[in-house]
């Protein structure tokens, strides 16, 4: 629950022109436990309750009465370094597109569901706050991402450069699939075609690390010809 | 352009044939011309014959009858020139006063390549003298020189070959210098004329011969851009109106998907109650994807979608799609087959990514919607020698061979414009269909090795082979 705590803890801006749908989010961010939730209905608002508040993550509409959710993400940006999620109807490609290249950390079309929200929400604040939560605990080990190793029986093994990018690309995933070639693109960068071997070697010695019986993995999951996913424990 | 040369071709072939026809032609007709005036017995013949027939008797020299009569009728004199003197030892009673009686050598040598006072000479040879036929004035031209190099004559026929090639070439350049012009002329034209069919705005400058079709075709194509403009105009229109009316509705959606939500996670409510509500979600979300859909075809439809093409691994595209739909919220009903090759690990595409998990991923669902009660989804890429091909098939119901013929043929609603009451698939299916067809690709729709329904989306593979 550490993890949860502090993770609810962080100060979301939410901002959409529609009073009935701010309502919900807050009420569905609330109800999960939520505690920091600052509305505002355009644009204007918005900038100056970020000033006020400073929030740790956003939730914008693209379509505001007074401007455009784009614009608001680059004032947003400039005044601080806090992730922000779009939650928009336009659905468009090219919209999701222009998102991403300002920088948005994920892109949301309406209608969504609550819990959809909930994960993705989650997930942001895991990924852009994971160094002030160093402890990740699985079945029959903990990571310890600041110290870049792994506890084990009371013995700390370190994690090689690759095994760290691996493992953090995974927990950033925890519970979802991760495919081959999105470890690949992590552990080797934007050319990753043809690590896959070298990919299960390093698998194979980060279960050597982190599993109990590394030939019967059961933090480390593989799904044949797709990925791998890490299972967390519930702390 | 290819048209060009080959009109080059055509035209220079007919001009080179024409050229040889007509010498042909020529050569027959002087040989005809020839024949017709050339006298039925050349004077160099009569001459010599008159020469044998002269006969010596106790008068001295005599011709006989016939051939004095011949001899007149040609209108011509004789002289028997003696060899020993050198003087007319015989003569014709028509001999003009003006003829010598007395000859030189040299008179001889004179008369026997030419005239005697202006009266053309043939001579014919007799053991004694020289029998000499005069015919009238300006009746023969004598070539007063005749002498030929034997060289320049054993290289004639090379010569003669050479000055008819030379000819040819010349009126080869001539005729292409006079036909440059007119290709220049038609050569807009011609460009005009293969652009109509693309659509693109023409104008030729409405000059030289052919300036009245260059108007023409001018006039065309401003018909056929400004009919271009009013459909892209209207088509256009239909997309926004579309695109907005999309928007409009996922806002008041959302609420009724997040109270639904909410609803059917309420467990003060009755079992029944929660049913309800977890409908109206799903149904919610339903109509969520079929705006995102009816929006997503309408652009492809009318060119309004943007395509991001860029090379990219198949495997790992299709792989990321297979991953998502799994760590969505996957009905436990259905399990989703990663069925490629292991050792097929890259497979070169060019396309819009996004497009694509699209489209695999409305096979995915397109499996899922017609087999309620559950089945397997086998996801592969193949690689041939010329496509790369993604699969997606089931082990469910499948579908009869009309039905998949009408997958095929018929038109969706959105598409067609008839009235007609067949059956049509699903939105989700035209969007397949269209993204496929913006790379250039095929859709193959048949029955499945499994038992069920199969899709081949048959791509071109980029830079290898």
């Amino acid at each position: 629950m550490m993890e949860d705590d502090y993770l609810k803890n962080k100060r979301i801006l939410l901002v959409d022109d529609e009073q009935e749908l701010l309502d919900m989010v807050t009420t569905i961010l609330k109800d999960d436990g939520y505690r920091h939730i600052i509305v505002a209905k355009n644009f204007r608002q918005a900038i100056a309750l970020a000033k006020e508040h400073q929030p740790q993550m956003a939730v914008i509409d693209v379509m505001l009465p007074d401007g455009n959710g784009f614009e608001l993400l680059k004032q947003l940006k400039n005044d601080g370094d806090y992730p922000v999620l779009f939650l928009t109807a336009r659905g468009e490609d090219e919209d999701k597109l222009k998102g991403f290249a300002l920088g948005a950390d994920d892109y949301m079309v309406k209608p969504f569901l609550p819990q959809e929200l909930l994960f993705r929400v989650k997930a942001i604040l895991r990924r852009s706050y994971k160094s002030e939560n160093p402890l990740v605990k699985l079945k029959h080990s903990e990571i310890d991402f600041a110290r870049a190793e792994v506890i084990k029986d009371d013995c700390h093994i370190p994690l090689t450069a690759k095994e760290y990018e691996l493992l953090s690309a995974l927990y950033r995933n925890a519970g979802r699939i991760v495919t081959i070639d999105a470890l690949c693109e992590a552990a080797w960068g934007d050319n990753p075609f043809g690590y896959e071997n070298s990919l299960m070697a390093h698998i194979r010695r980060i279960r050597e690390k982190i599993e109990q019986n590394p030939s019967q993995p059961v933090s480390l999951v593989t799904f044949k010809g797709l990925g791998y996913k890490l299972i967390v424990e519930e702390r | 352009m290819k048209s060009i040369p080959k009109l080059i071709r055509r035209f220079v072939g007919i001009l080179l044939l024409s050229c040889i026809a007509l010498f042909g032609l020529n050569l027959v007709i002087l040989g005809l011309i020839t024949a017709s005036q050339t006298p039925s017995r050349h004077p160099w013949i009569t001459a010599q014959e008159m020469a044998d027939s002269l006969q010596i008797g106790e008068n001295g020299y005599c011709l006989p009858e016939n051939e004095l009569i011949q001899l007149q009728s040609a209108g011509a004199w004789a002289i028997f020139i003696d060899n020993v003197n050198h003087q007319v030892v015989w003569q014709t009673d028509n001999l003009p006063v003006q003829i010598p009686r007395q000859y030189t050598l040299s008179d001889i040598a004179s008369l026997t390549r030419g005239y005697i006072d202006g009266y053309p000479t043939f001579t014919g040879e007799k053991e004694t003298g020289l029998m000499v036929l005069g015919y009238p004035k300006d009746s023969f031209w004598k070539n007063m020189q005749p002498s030929w190099d034997y060289q320049a004559i054993a290289e004639l026929p090379k010569n003669m070959i050479l000055i008819a090639l030379l000819n040819l070439l010349v009126i080869l350049l001539i005729y292409l210098i006079a036909n440059t012009k007119l290709l220049h002329s038609v050569k807009p034209i011609v460009v005009g004329i293969q652009a109509l069919p693309t659509g693109e705005a023409i104008h030729i400058r409405e000059t030289g011969v052919f300036s009245e079709l260059a108007a023409n075709i001018n006039r065309t194509s401003e018909i056929l851009q400004s009919q271009n403009y009013r459909l892209h105009k209207k088509e256009t229109a239909r997309a926004n109106w579309i695109a907005g009316v999309s928007h409009d509705i996922r806002t008041p959606l959302s609420t009724v998907v997040i109270y639904g939500s909410q609803l059917a996670a309420d467990m003060t409510l009755s079992e029944t109650n929660r049913q309800k509500a977890a409908a109206v979600v799903k149904q919610g979300e339903r109509m969520g994807k079929l705006i995102n859909d009816l929006n997503l075809a309408s652009k492809l439809e009318y060119n309004m979608q943007p395509i991001h093409k860029q090379p990219k691994n198949a495997i790992a595209v299709v792989r990321q799609v297979v991953v998502e739909t799994i760590n969505s919220d996957f009905d436990k009903r259905y399990f989703l087959e990663w069925a490629t090759d292991e050792y097929l690990t890259f497979c070169s595409i060019n396309v819009d990514e996004n497009l694509l998990k699209r489209a695999v991923m409305n096979l995915i669902q397109n499996s899922i919607n017609h087999n309620e009660m559950g089945c397997t989804i086998y996801v592969a890429v193949q690689k041939n020698d010329d496509d790369c091909v993604i699969l997606v098939e089931d082990d469910g119901i499948g579908a009869s061979d009309r039905q998949i013929e009408q997958m095929e043929k018929a038109p969706h609603y959105m598409l067609c414009d008839t009235n007609t009451e067949e059956q049509r698939h699903g939105l989700g299916l035209l969007i397949v269909k269209q993204i496929v067809a913006a790379h250039e690709g095929r859709l193959v729709i048949t029955h499945s090795v499994y038992g069920g329904f199969a899709a081949k989306i048959f791509l071109p593979l980029y830079g290898e082979k």
